[in-house]
């Protein structure tokens, strides 16, 4: 079937990839100058008059096939410099880095990080590239970011939970919203790794959260394909685009963790990866009952302009301890607080503005549609669908981390 | 030094694009929306064009269930149309 793809000439890069992805770097592709989304329908008709003669050409003339250099790049070994310098210029020229310094993937390091395991054992195959993730190539990122031996099981356990179809990893890793996998971990290996669930869990000075986090999103980078500002189209991004990783602090919850609730065994080890936005603060030094501490959390997650409120999805609430300690106090299980919080999180329609609701209701037209202005809407389709972890040190805060919306977060066992 | 590369192989594979067609003289238009906002109004007019200007059509527009989720009507939009536009991103 002749076909043709339309993008516009910001989003080239990416529509070249994914054709290029399936066997077809010859797609033909046209661009229209950038952007079509808010932009009135005069222009969107005189952007059509702009390009319909390349559409015609592209229908009607069979394009060049592909040159043999378009086939797939093959893992090789690669000469670099050895003074440690010049060798950050060179891995951020040949695109391996995240713009932080990286550790020299030699032979020998990667021969040690695998320790002896299978590097050619598939793990997953990795969107949008289609870049087959070995343990080695997973061992290769790891060695990059700094990772030992005794990481690897866990980063090779979150990148075969992103790969699961569930996830959505092709949208992802492609989308203009700035979400990241967020790597939960549970269970016996986050202490014997040292992954911090207590004091600055989300911030710096755990190496084991920053090489596990880190190594993810360089292998998502070097295996999946996704390059900044080329597949990955991420408008701004967030922080935690570096190294997203933290264990649940299951001694200070007062409920059943993560991993257990999703299925497992409370003495198995897990990874649970969600495509997250960067964590929001909850601030509630005052409250001292868990009806009060609702309304600064569910106040915090009814907003109209993150991806939940319209495209559902599973909205993460990072408790600090002693903020669940207080819902424990007056007697509230997990379920509770998550169906309180599904209840009180509730953001009224004429909160949106009129185009917005106008595509909200095609998306959605069962919350949406026809609906009146003091109609509300929740932040997800069920209350179950929120995720509650404990983790932090001593102090009032909680974290509200909405997701990129169309994905399901994903909870793998840790195989060693 | 020598280092092994991040850079892991890909899945691969080739595949050969369809043959196009002389011209465009009553062939059927399928557009897919990929559900970005205003796809629908840009592949529309495009389409409108194709008619007028190359007496294309007639034209049937299928949309993908949002725009980071696969389309589920590929059967049917090759079974109805002869040429097809479609969007990517935004």
């Amino acid at each position: 079937m002749p076909a043709v793809v339309l993008g516009t000439d910001a989003f080239v890069s990416l529509a070249a990839a994914a054709a290029a992805a399936l066997g077809m770097p010859h797609l033909p592709l046209v661009a229209v100058p950038h952007p079509l989304g808010g932009v009135a329908p005069a222009r969107i008709r005189a952007k059509a008059e702009v390009v319909v003669d390349q559409v015609l050409a592209a229908l009607t003339r069979d394009p060049a096939p592909p040159a043999p250099a378009a086939r797939a790049v093959v893992a090789a070994p690669v000469e670099a410099p050895d003074d440690l310098d010049a060798f950050q210029a060179f891995a951020l020229a040949e695109g391996w880095g995240d713009g932080l310094p990286v550790l020299p993937p030699t032979p020998a390091r990667v021969a040690r990080i695998l320790g002896g395991r299978r590097g050619d054992e598939v793990v997953a195959t990795l969107a949008p590239r289609r870049g087959v993730a070995t343990l080695e190539a997973i061992a290769v990122n790891a060695a990059l970011a700094g990772a030992g031996p005794e990481h690897l099981p866990v980063i090779a356990a979150a990148v075969r939970a992103v790969a699961e179809p569930r996830f959505n990893l092709n949208a992802i890793q492609t989308t203009t919203h700035p979400c990241t996998p967020l790597v939960i971990v549970n269970g016996p290996i986050a202490a014997r790794l040292g992954v911090n669930a207590g004091a600055n869990a989300l911030g710096q000075g755990a190496r084991a959260n920053a090489v596990i986090g880190r190594a993810l999103r360089l292998v998502l980078q070097n295996v999946g394909g996704a390059r900044p500002g080329q597949e990955d189209r991420a408008t701004q991004g967030h922080p935690g685009k570096y190294a997203y990783c933290l264990a649940e602090h299951e001694a200070a919850s007062p409920w059943e963790p993560l991993h257990v609730e999703r299925g497992f065994g409370a003495g198995e080890s897990c990874v649970t990866v969600c495509g997250a936005e960067a964590p929001h603060n909850v601030n509630d030094h005052g409250s001292t009952t868990a009806g009060a501490l609702l309304l600064a959390l569910a106040g915090t997650l009814a907003t109209p302009g993150h991806n939940n409120v319209y495209l559902g999805g599973e909205p993460l609430v990072i408790l600090g301890p002693e903020h669940a300690q207080t819902f424990a106090a007056s007697g509230w299980s997990k379920a509770d607080l998550k169906r309180a919080l599904w209840e009180g999180a509730r953001v009224r329609l004429d909160r949106f503005g009129a185009e917005n609701l106008a595509r909200f209701a095609v998306i959605d037209p069962a919350r949406f549609k026809d609906r009146p202005p003091d109609a509300e809407v929740a932040p997800c389709a069920r209350p179950d669908d929120l995720m509650v972890v404990v983790a932090g040190g001593p102090g009032k805060h909680s974290a509200i981390v909405p997701t990129f919306g169309a994905t399901r977060a994903v909870t793998v066992r840790v195989e060693e | 030094m020598k280092l092994v590369s991040p850079l892991a192989r890909s899945q691969g594979g080739a595949r050969a694009l369809a043959r196009r067609r002389p011209d465009l003289r009553g062939a059927r238009v399928g557009v897919l929306d990929n559900s970005k906002p205003n796809a629908d109004a840009l592949l529309g007019r495009v389409a409108e064009l194709l008619v007028e200007r190359a007496g294309a059509g007639p034209v049937r527009v299928w949309r993908k269930p949002g725009s980071s989720r696969p389309a589920t009507v590929i059967d049917e939009v090759v079974a109805h149309s002869d040429v097809v536009l479609t969007g990517s991103a935004d």
